[in-house]
């Protein structure tokens, strides 16, 4: 099932949610669409720029893969100066295509490989063409730090100290989100988890599920936090000193932040990976090769196993979000996004091509993604569940 | 006569009357077009056509609304000769008469476009392809719609390499073929091998048989010309008369009437001359363009060829050239919309940001980047037969390309 439709289905989900209150007192099955592969629990990212998209045209045989790769300079303090995002996509099959990718976007230009040249408007890639079977579209996207980076999966902060440096990694993607709960049965719980596991070891998209409840269906009354993974891995340097190197996994039942110190003197340098990650450790069977197995071998409460599947499946979500940092156009293609940042020298921002020329203004792209997160929270806000009469 | 004077001042009110309600009259906006009436009618009178039906339908509807007036279209043609110096004179008149853009063929615009950005007036070139015309940095106040004689070179490259022809290419020693030799040179430097001959070939001359029988012998299975009409029907009749079947291959200026017109006598050998030019229809299909086709014939008739084919049906020329200059005249309408004012500079930065449906069914617009209004991939290849052309089937942009009727 596709995520358009998928969308629109959890969005039919949160109407119904008010309807059968009946059958929920008598106890009857009722299905509930699992989180997956949509909605996101935020409308950003992918990014959103201030103006309306030109009107996009992709021929309905066309589909396009995106693989990024944000460059994010940081200064003294390790907050982002500079945001480049190289995106690349691949048009697979034949025919028109007429794409426009928002973002505060200041400038772009061709990137090695591709085979157009993007268009710019303000805040607005843009490709225009005729893909012959196989296309590369390649684009280095300049971005407005102000209004793209609070939107970056990681945080980090450097401290100097009179005889190092610490940096602070922390995992910016966890937000609250509510959890449904409620009566299911083991089999089908440890058989929907097994079908989550194989989904996030294979590192593809969640397709869309639903699962079998039996009486009420309540949230949570605690909010959990729910995080995208993160493979972080790099190292921190001091002048003179070997580097500190560090590998970590940020979620994904890990902390969500950690600290890494250097000793010495002079500016640190700091050079990071991040990549959204699957959830591993979380979706390991207890004492079993695989859910259904353990589940047949001792007893697991119900109410873990439903959290277990919920929370899990929200977190690959989220992981799968953060995997767009610029839209894919097209909402069923596969994306992967890459997140690399590098201390840089603090100098005035150089002026970027094809610049939009007085695009500024990060307080306009706070209000619009703040609108738009408002608007899309309504959306998702209930969507998980649909409820099926018997 | 007197009682069709009052009928018609009584429907001019009338009009006048049903203008959207609301805006003040604003006076005229003037649309002023550079072209070579004297010098290539045909051209000329397409181009002027093309933007003279974009324009009629605002006037007839109410008038151009830009910020709370309404104003007239007003299009001022002017004849630049062929003549770049000419074309800067007109130019200098046009900004004297407040145009709000020069839209032209492209004569003589690498000086006029200097003239125009001092007051910021956009130049909109229609028909010529040449490469250093349009430069967003350099020139920002240049747009184009048409096919860019980069993008058709460059497309024959990666069409003609594949199928392994040594090819001759041939240009003439018109201003033209310069230009185009230029660009196929730095097409085919990746794959010198595919080449067997460049050539000049005297523009004007009607006898190429020397020139043909040397291409012939320097081992040539196909021949590129980049040249004015005269030219390319004078190597086709070299290359027939001396028995000789190869391919020949051109930029549009294989499809002007011209060529049919003098090799009407031998129709055989307009057969398989195939040539390149801008799609005229999208993905959407036909629907667009024969749509526009049938409102440009009501206004002003079918540009007959003046041949016909072998069941004896009139040949008509598709409005190509004309599509171009109606979609720049509509861009730069909606440029003006969306500017709200006459305020040229405002206007220039607009023409950045919009778009239209054009008259193929795509979208025509230009950006901050670019300022070609045909991309690269919209050049396809279009190959005769009967007097009449169609897209070539071993392409695959022009593959999945519908034709269009050209027969009356």
């Amino acid at each position: 099932m596709s995520r358009r439709k998928l969308l629109l289905l959890a969005s039919a989900a949160s109407s119904a949610l008010v309807l059968p209150a009946a059958a929920v007192s008598a106890g009857r099955p009722q299905q509930v669409v699992l989180p997956g592969p949509v909605p996101y629990a935020t409308p950003v990212p992918p990014l959103v720029g201030r103006a309306a998209l030109s009107q996009v045209y992709l021929a309905p045989r066309l589909h396009i893969s995106s693989d990024q790769r944000v460059r994010v300079g940081i200064g003294p303090d390790a907050r982002p100066v500079r945001i480049r995002d190289r995106q690349r996509l691949v048009v697979h099959g034949k025919g028109d295509y007429q794409l426009a990718i928002g973002g505060p976007i200041e400038g772009v230009r061709p990137a090695p490989g591709t085979q157009s040249t993007p268009g710019l408007r303000t805040d607005q890639l843009l490709w225009a063409g005729f893909s012959p079977g196989h296309k590369v579209l390649a684009a280095d996207v300049f971005l407005r730090p102000r209004a793209a980076a609070p939107y970056l999966p990681l945080r980090l902060q450097l401290e100097r100290r009179a005889d190092g440096a610490v940096l602070t990694v922390t995992n910016a993607t966890a937000i609250e989100q509510l959890v449904y709960t409620g009566t299911a049965r083991p089999p089908e719980l440890a058989r929907l988890l097994d079908d989550t596991r194989r989904a996030s070891l294979a590192g593809v998209r969640l397709t869309g599920t639903f699962a079998t409840f039996y009486g009420e269906v309540t949230t949570l009354k605690s909010r959990p936090r729910i995080a995208a993974p993160l493979h972080v891995r790099g190292e921190l340097s001091l002048p003179g000193h070997a580097p500190v190197a560090f590998d970590r996994i940020l979620g994904d039942g890990r902390p969500l932040s950690f600290r890494v110190e250097a000793r010495g003197t002079g500016t640190p340098h700091v050079r990071l990976e991040a990549s959204p990650a699957q959830v591993v450790r979380l979706l390991r069977p207890p004492g079993a090769p695989t859910w259904a197995q353990a589940v047949e071998r001792r007893p697991l409460p119900v109410s873990d196993l439903v959290r277990k599947l919920m929370t899990t499946r929200l977190q690959l979500v989220r992981s799968d979000q953060f995997q767009t940092y610029l839209a894919d156009p097209d909402a069923d293609g596969r994306s992967r996004t890459v997140y690399d940042y590098e201390t840089v020298a603090f100098e005035p921002r150089p002026a970027v091509p094809g610049s939009t020329g007085g695009a500024g203004g990060g307080g306009s792209d706070a209000l619009l993604v703040a609108l738009a997160a408002l608007g899309a929270l309504v959306v998702a806000g209930g969507g998980l569940v649909a409820w099926a009469h018997s | 006569m007197r009682r069709t004077v009052v009928v018609l001042a009584g429907l001019a009110l009338l009009a006048a009357g049903c203008g959207k309600s609301g805006h003040g009259a604003g006076g005229n906006v003037v649309l002023a077009v550079d072209v070579p009436v004297s010098g290539s009618p045909y051209v000329a009178q397409t181009i002027k056509q093309g933007v003279e039906l974009a324009t009629s339908g605002i006037n007839s509807g109410g008038g151009l609304i830009v910020g709370k007036d309404s104003y007239r279209v007003v299009v001022k043609v002017y004849d630049n000769h062929l003549s770049a110096r000419t074309a800067v004179a007109d130019t200098r008149k046009a900004l004297d008469a407040g145009a709000a853009a020069v839209i032209t063929d492209g004569t003589g615009a690498d000086a006029t476009w200097e003239l125009a950005n001092r007051e910021h007036v956009p130049i909109g070139i229609v028909y010529d392809g040449g490469s250093g015309l349009v430069d967003v940095e350099s020139r920002p106040n240049v747009f184009r719609i048409a096919p860019t004689n980069h993008g058709i070179a460059f497309r024959y490259a990666e069409y003609l390499i594949p199928k392994h022809f040594k090819v001759g290419l041939l240009h003439d020693d018109s201003a033209y073929g310069q230009e185009g030799a230029s660009d196929l040179g730095r097409a085919f430097s990746e794959s010198p091998e595919s080449v067997a001959i460049r050539m000049t070939l005297p523009a004007g001359s009607s006898d190429l048989s020397a020139q043909i029988l040397r291409a012939r012998r320097s081992g040539a299975t196909a021949l590129l010309v980049w040249a004015q009409p005269p030219t390319i029907a004078a190597v086709l009749t070299a290359a027939r008369s001396l028995g000789w079947n190869v391919p020949v291959y051109t930029p549009p200026t294989g499809a002007d009437p011209y060529i049919r017109q003098r090799l009407a006598d031998h129709p055989d050998w307009v057969d398989g001359l195939t040539f390149a030019g801008g799609r005229l229809t999208a993905e959407v299909g036909t629907g667009p363009f024969e749509s526009f086709q049938s409102q440009y014939e009501s206004t002003y008739g079918a540009d007959r060829v003046g041949v016909r084919t072998a069941d004896g049906k009139q040949v008509v020329q598709p409005p190509e050239l004309a599509m171009y200059a109606y979609d720049f005249a509509r861009v730069l309408v909606a440029a003006l919309t969306r500017a709200g004012t006459l305020d040229h500079a405002k206007v220039l930065t607009a023409l950045n940001q919009v778009t239209i449906q054009g008259a193929n069914g795509d979208e025509r617009g230009f950006n901050q980047q670019s300022h070609e209004g045909v991309v690269d991939d919209d050049v396809y290849f279009a190959r005769f037969h009967d007097m009449t052309y169609a897209p070539v089937k071993d392409d695959p942009l022009s593959s999945t390309l519908p034709s269009i009727p050209q027969t009356r």
